[in-house]
């Protein structure tokens, strides 16, 4: 049973204001009650929904590339051979003239080792920075992947990315993958805002066949933002040309509010 | 990389599992709590042994949390990108340190950025900027449009949250709100408020007990 002197260091502990001495004795009393640590963790609910209640701010979108590089596998540095601190450590002076010039030619093969280094580490380094470079087509290249696996058919498909028409959540970002032999498709997005319950998202094909986007439904995201979906139309869709999402009332209407156009791509 | 190397690649990530589908027509994703804990745990897992993915993947869950976090307290965008970037680096080393045993990866996440943005404020010696900030407003306005919660919980759950912190009677919310966002040790506390220091503590310890109450069984 804890005592209502070590539920008030857990709490203190959860907001974090033990002292630097107070922290380490309820970390050692801790590791050795799983009681406490059970307190701990039910307190650390409210600890993380207070963090969460203040204003949301987003971070800039260029800082999520400058720390996923900054995490990037740790460059194998290449360690040069030691040198000898001097001549007279491993050669007596009294070694004849031809040895010395040996030792000469050692300092140019030296040398031409450590260029060789150099140009090495340089390249690794462009190989870094272009692995870097390449990690964002590499995700839409997943996404397409994917594509190919859930359908198991090339031919015949229709892939588009969708870019977000929100000025104030430029991360939403979706995929439409078509399959015009077995009129369905697959949708997936991310980091769209969820909806209130009486609002959906709506899913629209674009096809010149028809004056109108086709609905391809309605949907919601989780709380991530976050939704896969697999979608049919009403009408025979010949070639979809784009997608399109929009915003709407619940249930979705027969033809789009353009003004509350989310995502759109093709 | 060859077709079939992609492919066992892209299986790693879950937003694209290839789960048999029942029927074609709109089949979302069930919002599950227990789901995300223990994808993030996974994922702090995963990121401890090199997985950058991983990383990627847990950056795009938490880092508008705390961000958030890191700008209220420093009141400072610029800062607050510092921090979220320190906080960051210190996951990809330390996420072997997490234990789920001792709370949520989101509960976490935003404590280490918490305390960055709390080192911070020290290091620059502006706390007396700071407590007069926390002072002058509460860290958690009694209106707010949107907050961080609603990136984890959605909109209603975040209400609930929100409504659950600003009914706590305002001294036990003044005192915990002190303690999370100002940097003040629990001296400071004390002095700040002119109530002595054992009040503070019981204080402290009443409201997050309530608030535990309340939201446990909703988050």
């Amino acid at each position: 049973m804890i005592d209502e002197r070590m539920e008030e260091q857990a709490a203190l502990h959860v907001l974090g204001v033990l002292s630097d001495t107070e922290a380490y004795e309820f970390k050692k009393a801790m590791k050795a009650d799983p009681e406490l640590q059970a307190c701990v963790a039910r307190l650390s609910v409210a600890t993380g929904a207070l963090a969460g209640s203040v204003p949301i701010a987003e971070p800039p979108l260029r800082l999520r590339a400058k720390i996923l590089a900054q995490v990037a596998p740790v460059q194998k540095t290449i360690s040069l051979p030691e040198r000898k601190s001097g001549f007279s450590l491993w050669l007596p002076w009294s070694l004849t003239t031809g040895l010395a010039l040996l030792c000469v030619l050692f300092f140019a093969q030296d040398s031409r080792l450590r260029q060789t280094i150099s140009e090495q580490e340089k390249q690794i380094n462009n190989l870094n920075s272009l692995a870097q470079s390449l990690s964002a087509a590499t995700n839409n290249l997943q996404q397409t992947v994917l594509a190919l696996q859930e359908t198991n058919q090339i031919g015949n498909l229709r892939i588009a990315m969708l870019n977000s028409m929100l000025t104030d959540l430029p991360k939403a970002v979706a995929v439409g993958l078509w399959d015009k032999d077995q009129q369905r498709g697959v949708f997936v997005v991310q980091n769209l805002r969820p909806l209130p319950a009486d609002r959906d998202y709506q899913l629209w094909v674009i096809d010149p066949k028809y004056p109108t986007p086709v609905s391809a439904g309605v949907f919601q995201v989780d709380v991530q933002g976050n939704v896969r979906i697999q979608f049919k139309t009403d009408k025979l869709i010949e070639s979809a040309n784009r997608f399109a999402v929009t915003e709407e009332p619940k249930g979705g209407l027969p033809t789009p509010t353009l003004k509350n156009l989310v995502l759109i791509g093709g | 990389m060859s077709l079939c190397a992609q492919t066992v690649f892209v299986r790693a990530l879950p937003i694209f599992d290839a789960r048999p589908a029942g029927n074609f027509l709109f089949l979302t994703k069930p919002v599950n709590e227990l789901e995300a804990q223990d994808r993030d745990t996974e994922l702090l897992r995963l990121i401890a042994g090199g997985d950058r993915l991983a990383f990627a993947e847990f950056y795009d869950r938490h880092s508008t949390l705390m961000f958030s976090v890191a700008a209220k307290i420093l009141n400072d965008a610029g800062e607050a990108e510092d921090v979220l970037q320190e906080t960051f680096v210190q996951i990809w080393e330390k996420a072997a340190k997490f234990d789920p045993k001792l709370g949520k990866a989101a509960s976490w996440a935003a404590i280490l950025a918490r305390n960055r943005a709390i080192d911070r404020i020290r290091a620059s010696q502006r706390r007396s900027r700071l407590a007069e900030a926390a002072g002058a407003a509460h860290a958690i306005a009694a209106e707010v449009s949107e907050s961080a919660n609603e990136t984890l919980y959605g909109h209603d759950k975040a209400k609930f949250v929100h409504s659950a912190i600003v009914e706590l009677p305002e001294e036990q919310r003044q005192a915990i709100e002190l303690a999370y966002f100002s940097g003040l040790t629990q001296d400071e506390i004390s002095k700040k408020l002119n109530t002595p220091l054992g009040t503070i503590k019981a204080r402290i310890r009443r409201g997050l007990l309530k608030l535990r109450d309340q939201l446990e069984g909703v988050l």
